[in-house]
């Protein structure tokens, strides 16, 4: 019985770990340079007591941010594009988040989205925070 | 149409077309120039343009008026208070143009006939500063422009505009709506001619003040809407342009997967 209870738990683990490395994608690495400056990883979100506004920031990212970082967010390896649910991603404060949305990097070849209003990129900020495995 | 530090994102084609008519003045001709203008994002921080453009005037005739090849480089590589960009267009027009995207020298001939405006080809060589800022929601952006022809001595030519643009709704909105606030930029812009070396002065030139409306129909398509009323007896009356734009994502690669190219 002990037997049975070991295989169903590791099956359960390979069963939610397949998935998670799939999402991933796995040629994704961070560019070490692009870091945004202490003021903007320490801006406060002005949208943070407002988490309905995450539902705008599906809208936004749909249209701007699914064609390289895919439906999940989970990123499109011919695109080299980042896998927005990796801890390394989620870890970032919002202003980091802001400030990368909106100065892009081009050695990488993520575009600035400064044309989309400042408020809007808030709420892309909120709802990559919903983007899980 | 005043250029502001936005590019078109990389891979991305924007396929615009476009129409300029106008309200003549006494001694000029109802006119209509429309545009084909193909755009697409090379990189991050280049943009490169392709125009064909013609023209039809009343009581006269129908011309194609010619070709222009632009490109728009961003040099910085961070947002800053003033974004700079460079631009560089050829234009192999000839004097029947009239899609006024921007104005040089003292505009175009609004008078003569296409006859005898058509024979007249010119190689141009047209460039750019463009001095662009966004604060909070407003964009404010400046373009100083200096051609020079080389297909005859009109000197070195100058022209300007500048434009300031806003979105109306600056939270969207959870639903998947059309007519939402935040699917509507307004602004106004004001352009013109500054004369040439030879006549350095913005009183014999066209000049327009125009507001511009924007409206994105859907995630990939903006209609474009924007009267120009004339200041100036070398301007027309009122100047109505009128643009649809459909972007094809990942324009660049769809072609390299058409080729057979590895991605």
């Amino acid at each position: 019985m002990k037997r049975i209870a070991r295989i169903g738990f590791i099956v359960l683990g390979l069963g939610m770990l397949i998935p998670a490395s799939l999402a991933q994608n796995p040629g994704y690495q961070q560019d070490p340079t692009w870091r945004a400056p202490v003021d903007a990883v320490s801006r406060p979100n002005p949208l943070f007591t407002k988490p309905q506004t995450a539902a705008g920031g599906r809208k936004l990212f749909i249209r701007n941010c699914v064609e390289c970082h895919g439906k999940d967010g989970a990123g499109i390896e011919k695109k080299h594009s980042a896998d927005l649910q990796l801890p390394a991603v989620q870890q970032q404060s919002d202003g980091a988040l802001f400030w990368k949305i909106t100065n892009g990097n081009n050695r990488r070849g993520m575009p600035s989205f400064s044309k989309v209003p400042e408020l809007q990129r808030w709420q892309i900020v909120m709802y990559i925070r919903t983007l899980k495995p | 149409m005043t250029y502001n530090h936005h590019m078109e994102e990389p891979g991305n084609l924007d396929i615009e077309v476009s129409n300029t008519t106008d309200v003549p003045r006494n001694g000029q001709r109802f006119y209509s120039a429309p545009y084909l203008e193909l755009e697409y994002g090379v990189t991050a921080q280049w943009t490169s343009e392709l125009y064909l453009e013609g023209q039809a005037t009343w009581e006269d005739s129908t011309v194609f008026t010619g070709w222009r090849l632009e490109n728009r480089f961003k040099p910085l590589h961070r947002e800053h208070w003033i974004n700079p960009v460079l631009y560089l267009e050829y234009e192999s027009i000839n004097e029947a143009s009239r899609i006024q995207k921007e104005i040089e020298g003292g505009g175009p001939d609004l008078i003569s006939r296409n006859a005898l405006l058509t024979p007249r080809h010119d190689h141009e060589l047209e460039s750019k500063l463009i001095l662009s800022s966004d604060y909070h929601d407003w964009n404010i952006a400046e373009n100083f422009i200096v051609a020079k022809n080389f297909s005859r001595s009109e000197g070195v030519e100058f022209g300007y505009s500048f434009g300031v643009s806003r979105p109306l709704g600056t939270l969207a909105s959870g639903a998947n709506c059309r007519f939402c606030r935040e699917n509507f930029i307004v602004g106004a812009e004001m352009y013109g001619g500054l004369g040439s070396t030879l006549d350095f002065s913005a009183h014999s030139s066209a000049h327009y003040i125009a507001p511009v409306l924007s409206w994105a129909v859907s995630d990939n398509s903006t209609l474009r809407f924007s009267p120009g009323f004339g200041l100036t007896h070398e301007s027309n009356p009122v100047l109505f342009r009128f643009g649809y734009t459909y972007e094809v994502q990942n324009f660049g690669s769809r072609i390299s997967k058409l080729f057979g190219r590895k991605q």
